[in-house]
């Protein structure tokens, strides 16, 4: 089992050498560079891109937004929600609410309608945590259904008309793209970025450790209940941002459209094929959905088929997605969230640095 | 005479018509190290997971450090000393063995991550698993999955550690070697309670053994005398006399 000189450590706070932890490697940095310099192309597109192109962008981080959080809330917090789309359509409806109706900046309105998905997770998680695996799923589909069955019979928001963004109207294209474009880097930075953060931070051992084991993860520290309720509503908060974004750029919004659970599939989509429980894997499966989308949603019934097809042997054959594939055959990982241990630190035990 | 630090009292517990555990006494002191023996079926494990919150009792109460622990979640059990390992290791298998340590560490001792990091590095050494510090928890045997279940409960710096069949299949070398750690862990002011099959093992170590049949204690003593016991050894070794 051990030596026979064993010496356990007295307490945590014992004199104990320090030790080297490794959180970045060569191919991260290059990726961080990499999305620096995305960032920056991404915010001034206006002024050097087409109009085609930048609603291309638009759309592909929609894509990206929503199913980041879906990961997180699938691939950490073990919560297979199907129903994000009542997220997606009531940020939505609360932005064009705020923007046409209250004469709020729709800009401004886009970051306050997160609070309405917010605080709809509220009782949708009171009422759906004590469900499991499928029973939850089922259950967020339920209530996506349920709140578009209110929207479509509240006059107030136009009922199943819809509404329009006609105050977009006093900007001009230019602005019009300045102010989307800008508004989808700082989503990407919240729900891209700020999940990468978060997988590094000490919640993020949790959140991992809640994914692999729940019942070692709460009897070894962590807790689980509230952890998993935070991630539920921060999940519905980023998904609402994207679907604001989203139906700005659109200018037009309807119960169909908004509660759509194709919303809920692109995020399965995306995550399930690209890997799950990695950001890597949800950028590789936003991109192929977006090219697969692009070109080839023409084709209809075949396309659709060839999508589920593709999630199904997924499932079947390589459940840790496309990413996972990669990183099984290469080590380059761009965005880690581990932690090497290389050992004691060269500095404190006197070697060479 | 050192103080009560866990106490039990009339635990019970059924599984529908199944009456796991039916009011049981529990006492231990600090410092001291408690085997509990027991055929299978006999309600080790589920007293275990009532110790650690995993299980909720039906009735009687447990008192931890001169305070009841109620229905506390296991989470909080953990941040106030209770540390556990289980019969069938449950490791973080997409995390390193480095990392298992560091969730223990920083969330059940609550340590900042430069202290977490010095302390998981520490016990890894100690409990042999330094090499494999950054190989997956799912990769490891099933032997380094029990050194790792052992190693991460000690990360959480407990006062009480609770080990469950730990010495299940491990040679006859690594069960001594297990007894030696077992010790050093005792030196640390860390109270134990060890369910296990392996006798020699539990015998070499503990001060005390307590023997459950059917939910029911039915001997706690001196170990040379609980092992002397007529009724021990009828249920626990099959022997008549």
């Amino acid at each position: 089992m051990t030596t026979a000189n064993i010496t356990l450590p007295t307490h945590p706070g014992a004199s104990i050498p320090d030790v080297t932890v490794i959180r970045h490697t060569g191919s991260s940095r290059i990726a961080a560079a990499a999305c620096a310099i995305l960032l920056v192309a991404m915010i001034s597109m206006p002024w050097w891109g087409q109009s085609g192109h930048i609603r291309w962008v638009v759309e592909f981080s929609v894509y990206l937004a929503i199913a980041q959080m879906w990961n997180l809330l699938a691939g950490y917090a073990g919560l297979v929600s199907v129903g994000q789309q009542a997220f997606v359509g009531v940020a939505g409806y609360t932005m064009f609410v705020l923007a046409s109706n209250f004469g709020i900046n729709p800009f401004l309105a886009v970051w306050l309608s997160v609070l309405v998905p917010g605080l709809l997770a509220l009782p949708t998680y009171a009422l759906l945590h004590r469900l499991d695996g499928p029973y939850f799923a089922i259950g967020t589909w339920v209530v996506a259904e349920a709140v578009k069955l209110i929207v479509l019979n509240i006059g107030y928001v136009n009922a199943g008309s819809g509404m329009t963004l006609r105050v977009m109207s006093q900007y001009t294209l230019h602005q019009r793209e300045v102010g989307i474009i800008w508004l989808c880097a700082s989503m990407l930075l919240v729900t891209v970025g700020g999940s990468y953060w978060l997988l590094r931070s000490r919640h993020g051992l949790a959140l991992t450790a809640m994914r692999d084991n729940p019942v070692a993860a709460e009897s070894q520290g962590v807790n689980v209940k509230r952890l998993r309720f935070l991630i539920f509503v921060a999940a519905a908060m980023g998904t609402g941002l994207a679907g604001s974004i989203y139906y700005m750029a659109q200018l037009r919004i309807t119960p169909a459209a908004g509660f759509n659970p194709s919303w809920a599939n692109i995020c399965i989509f995306i995550v399930m094929v690209g890997g799950v429980g990695t950001i890597e894997g949800v950028l590789v499966g936003a991109l192929i959905y977006f090219v697969a989308d692009r070109f080839f949603a023409q084709y209809g019934a075949v396309y659709m088929v060839i999508l589920g097809l593709m999630t199904l042997l997924t499932a079947l054959y390589a459940r840790q997605g496309i990413w996972g594939l990669i990183s099984s055959r290469i080590h380059i990982p761009l965005f880690p969230v581990g932690r090497k241990l290389i050992g004691p630190s060269p500095a404190k035990t006197g070697g060479t640095p | 005479m050192a103080q009560i630090i866990l106490s039990g009292t009339g635990i019970s517990k059924s599984y529908g018509a199944l009456r796991v555990l039916q009011g049981v006494d529990i006492e231990v002191r600090a410092g001291e190290i408690l085997g509990i023996l027991g055929p299978n079926g006999a309600g080790k494990t589920t007293l275990f997971n009532m110790i650690s919150g995993d299980a909720t009792l039906d009735a009687g109460e447990f008192t931890f450090k001169g305070e009841a622990l109620r229905s506390e979640a296991p989470h909080k059990r953990c941040r106030r000393g209770i540390g556990r390992t289980y019969q069938i290791p449950k490791p973080y298998a997409g995390m390193t063995t480095f990392e298992n340590l560091m969730v223990a560490a920083m969330f059940g001792a609550s340590l900042s991550e430069r202290q977490a990091n010095a302390f998981c590095a520490s016990i890894l050494e100690d409990c042999g698993l330094a090499a494999k510090a950054n190989l997956t928890a799912g990769s490891l045997t099933l032997l380094d999955r029990k050194r790792l279940e052992l190693a991460r409960a000690l990360a959480s710096n407990p006062s009480l550690l609770l080990l469950d069949e730990i010495a299940g299949g491990l040679t006859e070398e690594e069960a001594r070697q297990l007894v030696e750690l077992v010790r050093q862990i005792r030196q640390r002011n860390i109270t134990i309670i060890w369910i296990e099959h392996v006798l020699n093992a539990i015998m070499a170590v503990a001060d005390r053994l307590l023997v459950l049949n059917f939910g029911e204690k039915i001997a706690d003593g001196p170990p040379k005398e609980v092992i002397a016991n007529p009724d021990v050894q009828r249920v626990y070794m099959g022997i008549e006399a």
